[in-house]
């Protein structure tokens, strides 16, 4: 089980991405936990998670989300802007288990 | 990203960040959100009681007699003429709520400060004065501004008492609920005898109220600055600007301007309930929330309905075939930043300047066309922002808006359609560059 965390301003368009992504890994027969949250929840929503992912339009809050994930040896990055526009779920599912080592 | 966009990225975000995330601009926006169930619910009352289509309430006014409508708008008052006390117990709920304090009693504590600082008294129109009252015309849109400011401060110094353990403590065993209500206790004496003194104040150092004072000398001029044709070049120029960054603009525009809009709208719902025709030489504001949400944010921020429009009948490239499938239904429900992101329009200086025009230019048409009587000034019906145009357009203002509406949509069109299709060309050497289209530049 790969737990994956997706963090944005509120939530509108990236739950449509989670969605997208849960179906390319269950096409890949990945078995994997998404969820997303506004990124200010961070820190209560980080416990046991392998890999963070930031929206595009959070994505200057990277150094802020680096010093929550770091200690914790949670890898976390921001999702490329035009993956997330194309809410192309194959690719931020990639872009997120290569970040994780998985 | 170019280097450009990084500097920007680095330096001037930061800078609109730290506003953004403001304790209070946090409590503002969200605090106000509590209102948006009772202006939309109590919209629906006041479409009803004046139906678009006058023969229509002609006809329901012989058969049903002319009281009918009366429940209707008893309704819509209980609704319109409450926000600003809604508003008031919202901001500080919020303020409190972030800060990680029980946050009801900062709300409870917020409410008694307005009326504390209300008039009990209402003059009626042959003169008389009738007291022990809540005067509900102070309760919505002229109150606003009083509900935000009394609504951070009390969020505020609720806040300071609690975080300083400046309270009454109770020893262990004691119910939380117990603990709660008297933890409440001190913040609750200190603000209300300082809200006190500030009626003192006023009462007889100024012979008014503080509301009263508040709206005349702050909330009159902001009414008056936002309801220009500059107060919609500045919006107009903001959201999308804010968006650029890929910062969500509308949220950030809208929440700390909707205080004010709002109160135009209300301002001009009461005209229409006064029974007076709604128009500019009676006082209507042009500038109302509905302005902002079915003419400058229609479709998305910067309006990229047009862009969508390009990409599903013109688009060479697959990057931008693909998006304007992807783009279409969340558009048409003014959500889009498929489009924004996925374009790029953020970060990138060529699509920036439709992207920023549009709306400026879309708020000007209309601006002149409700000042020259085109098109009616916007009453007091309000629709959810999620709602397609030319509906939204005919809800809020009738047919000849929801004319204009398609008019400047189809605007938009023209706008994005040059910048496309240079993106457009750029989208398309990038994939033939890239064999497996994994490198497209961002």
């Amino acid at each position: 089980m790969v737990i994956i965390r997706l963090f944005c301003a509120a939530g509108m368009s990236t739950s449509l991405l989670v969605n997208k992504m849960k179906e390319a890994a269950k096409n890949k027969g990945i078995d994997v936990d998404i969820e997303a949250f506004p990124e200010s929840q961070m820190d209560k929503n980080i416990e046991g998670v392998d890999v963070a992912l930031l929206g595009p339009q959070v994505g200057y809050t990277l150094n802020k989300a680096k010093k929550i994930c770091e200690p914790k040896g949670i890898p976390v990055d921001v999702i490329p802007m035009v993956d997330y526009g194309m809410m192309n779920g194959q690719k931020v599912l990639d872009f997120a288990l290569k970040l994780a080592g998985k | 990203m170019s280097s450009s966009g990084t500097t920007l990225n680095e330096k001037v975000l930061p800078i609109v960040m730290k506003f953004v995330g403001l304790k209070g601009v946090v409590a503002l926006k969200d605090g106000i959100l509590f209102t948006l169930p009772l202006t939309l619910v109590g919209s629906v009352f006041l479409l009803l009681a004046q139906l678009p289509y006058q023969p229509l309430n002609d006809w329901l006014n012989v058969t049903l007699g002319a009281g009918w409508t009366d429940p209707l708008f008893k309704a819509n008052g209980a609704t319109f003429n409450m926000i600003a006390l809604v508003a008031t117990i919202g901001i500080a709920y919020t303020y409190a709520k972030n800060e990680g304090h029980e946050p009801l009693s900062a709300g409870i504590i917020s409410f008694v400060v307005f009326i504390l600082t209300t008039s009990s008294s209402v003059t009626t129109k042959s003169g008389e004065t009738v007291g022990d009252v809540i005067p509900t015309a102070w309760c919505g849109g002229k109150g606003m501004v009083t509900a935000i400011i009394i609504g951070l401060i009390v969020g505020a110094v609720y806040s300071w008492f609690m975080a300083n353990k400046i309270t009454i403590k109770m020893p262990d065993g004691v119910p939380q609920g117990v603990v709660n209500s008297f933890a409440a206790l001190i913040p609750a004496a200190v603000i209300v005898l300082g809200a006190t003194i500030v009626y003192m104040i006023f009462k007889w150092g100024l012979q008014t109220t503080f509301i009263e004072w508040i709206y005349k000398v702050l909330q009159t001029p902001l009414q008056g600055m936002t309801d220009s044709l500059g107060g919609v070049l500045v919006m107009g120029f903001l959201i999308p600007f804010l968006w650029w960054f890929g910062v969500h603009g509308a949220t950030i525009v809208s929440g700390v301007m909707s205080g004010i809009l709002q109160s135009n709208t209300l301002d001009n719902a009461a005209i229409v309930t006064s029974g007076k025709e709604l128009t500019v030489a009676n006082g209507a504001h042009i500038v109302t929330q509905q302005f902002l949400d079915q003419f400058m944010t229609v479709t998305g921020s910067g309006m990229t309905i047009g862009l969508v429009v390009c990409m599903l009948f013109f688009a060479k490239s697959a990057q931008c075939k693909q998006l304007g499938k992807l783009a279409i239904v969340p558009g048409i429900f003014n959500i889009n930043e498929p489009i924004t992101f996925g374009t790029p329009i953020v970060m990138n200086p060529f699509m920036a300047i439709p992207f920023i025009i549009t709306p400026m230019i879309s708020g000007t048409i209309l601006y002149f066309a409700i000042l020259t009587g085109i098109v009616p000034p916007f009453g007091g019906v309000m629709v959810p922002w999620t709602t397609p145009a030319p509906i939204s357009g005919l809800l809020t203002g009738g047919v000849r808006t929801a004319i204009l509406q398609l008019l400047v949509l189809v605007m938009s069109f023209f706008v994005y359609l040059p910048f496309f299709k240079r993106q457009d060309s750029i989208n398309l050497k990038n994939e033939l560059a890239a064999q497996h289209g994994d490198n497209i530049q961002a």
